[in-house]
């Protein structure tokens, strides 16, 4: 029953609008690669670009080089509260990652961020697109010193998105999805 | 090399100590906690306009509310050391990296002998704590040309423990000791420390001579004010296309892998790092670098400072 529906057609969007509402928690920006992150009471998102005083608007990021789009990173604060509790079992990550230390720009809650790939939607005034689900990585976890987080983050270490209309965001503001 | 998380800190505590030394103590400004640091570490300052600085932790490695190093004035330095005397004030803020440490204690070591001259006594005070903390058995020698000069002696002394330190000034006779004969005999299971200037760092080197070098560890912070060393131009070959490119006397291997699109990861460029280390295969290097270990140094070239006689076959 489960793989027939996974392989069931996906009905026309336009027939299917998503429905969560979701918010922004937090912005955090990183003026270069390894630099600990900054905590911003209001971002200007640059469409086509990145976040002022990002590495990855400035080209100085660790991952600038590679291909992908990583003009504004996102990630759940529910993954941050399931590896507080070290869920799931497997492979039982147990860690305390803030939102300063996850090296992504804004931490949401209530946003199915894995089932936004390749969908638009609105993050208070602004345009997102969903790139890749972001992969994580060796660096993360050796720059925090976290064994096993990049084990603890597979699946759910967040998205990678372009900016499609720029503006000005702030903590508190809706997050909802556009098609 | 691993990366290290880079932190804007607080500067704590400013304390001057004898030989133009200054004594900074380093906090986080939101968490209470700072990156772990084993002893011997030191930490990457970065300097406004100048650069990269490494400077040793000289703070008990079990008390990560604080990084205490100590900066003394170098007058015919590059400038980093004036910059932080001249400037560096309390209340501000400074750029430092995460702890990184080419400088271990040997976990199977029987007993360790710390040799720190003048302000090269800063990673073995630290080291002098943690095996204080670990019950395990040490001697911490400090050398220093007078005591009104020497920094840090109230460290040394609280590091030493109850036993003290062993205090040798070079303008008290009795004080002195003689390293041939201190480390006459290689002990087996015995591990020296040594830090300091490249003088003091030199005798230590030739009285340990005979020593197995896995048991002699030094730490150096300073090696381009080699004077004697003249750069000549030297070619690289590359493993991966054969292209063979020439290295001016000017320039550097790191310098001409870069313009060739060819970015290794830098950080100090004056080989104490270890960011842009990288294989070699064949040739005959000149080794400038303070990083890679004798053993390593078979294999490994660092090639912000390394040079080379004819052609370095390099694994790149």
């Amino acid at each position: 029953m489960g793989v027939e529906h996974a392989l069931r057609p996906r009905r026309e969007e336009s027939e299917n609008p998503m429905t969560w509402s979701g918010e922004l928690l937090h912005i955090h920006v990183a003026p270069a690669a390894s630099m600990e992150m900054e905590e911003l009471a209001e971002g200007t998102l640059v469409a086509g670009r990145g976040i002022e005083g990002d590495r990855y608007l400035l080209g100085t990021g660790s991952y600038s080089a590679k291909p992908d789009i990583r003009e504004v990173t996102l990630i759940e604060v529910e993954v941050l509260e399931a590896l507080a509790m070290g869920e799931p079992k497997v492979p039982g990550t147990k860690a305390t990652l803030e939102p300063i230390d996850h090296r992504r720009n804004l931490t949401t809650r209530g946003v199915p961020l894995n089932h936004l790939v390749g969908r638009r939607f609105k993050v208070g005034e602004v345009v997102l697109k969903g790139g890749r689900m972001n992969f994580p990585c060796k660096y993360l976890e050796e720059l925090l010193g976290i064994e096993g987080l990049y084990e603890g983050l597979l699946n759910r270490s967040g998205l990678n998105c372009s900016i499609e209309v720029g503006g000005t965001i702030r903590p508190g503001d809706p997050i909802v999805p556009l098609d | 090399m691993s990366p290290r998380l880079i932190m804007k800190l607080d500067v704590a505590e400013i304390r001057r100590e004898p030989g133009d030394v200054m004594v900074v103590g380093l906090r986080h400004p939101r968490r209470p906690v700072l990156p772990a640091a084993t002893a011997g570490a030191h930490v990457d300052v970065h300097v406004p306009e100048l650069g990269v600085r490494q400077y040793s932790l000289c703070g008990d490695p079990a008390d990560r509310s604080l990084y205490r190093i100590a900066v003394k004035h170098e007058a015919v330095g590059r400038g980093g050391s004036r910059w932080l005397h001249e400037t560096l004030k309390a209340g501000d803020a400074l750029t430092v990296s995460a702890p990184r440490n080419h400088f271990e204690l040997a976990e199977d070591a029987a007993r360790h002998v710390l040799l720190g001259g003048g302000i090269g006594i800063t990673p073995l005070i630290a080291m002098a704590h943690a095996l204080r903390g670990a019950g395990r058995p040490f001697r911490l020698h400090a050398f220093a040309r007078s005591r009104a000069l020497a920094p840090l002696l109230d460290e040394v002394e609280r590091a030493a423990g109850p036993v003290g330190p062993a205090l040798h000034f070079d303008d008290e006779p009795a004080s002195r000791v003689d390293l041939a004969a201190l480390l006459a005999t290689p002990e087996p299971g015995t591990h020296v420390y040594c830090c300091g200037p490249a003088g003091f760092m030199e005798a230590v080197r030739r009285a340990t001579a005979e020593w197995p070098e896995e048991q002699v560890h030094f730490e150096a912070f300073a090696p381009l004010l080699d004077a004697e060393f003249v750069a000549r131009p030297f070619a690289i070959r590359l493993a991966s296309s054969g292209d063979v490119l020439p290295v001016p006397a000017e320039s550097s291997a790191l310098a001409v892998l870069r313009e060739r699109g060819i970015a290794l990861p830098s950080s100090c460029e004056i080989g104490v790092c270890g960011s842009c280390e990288c294989g070699v295969l064949a040739g005959e290097p000149i080794h400038r670098d303070v990083v890679l270990s004798p053993r390593a140094r078979r294999t490994r070239f660092i090639p912000c400072v390394s040079r080379a006689t004819g052609t370095l076959h390099l694994d790149l």
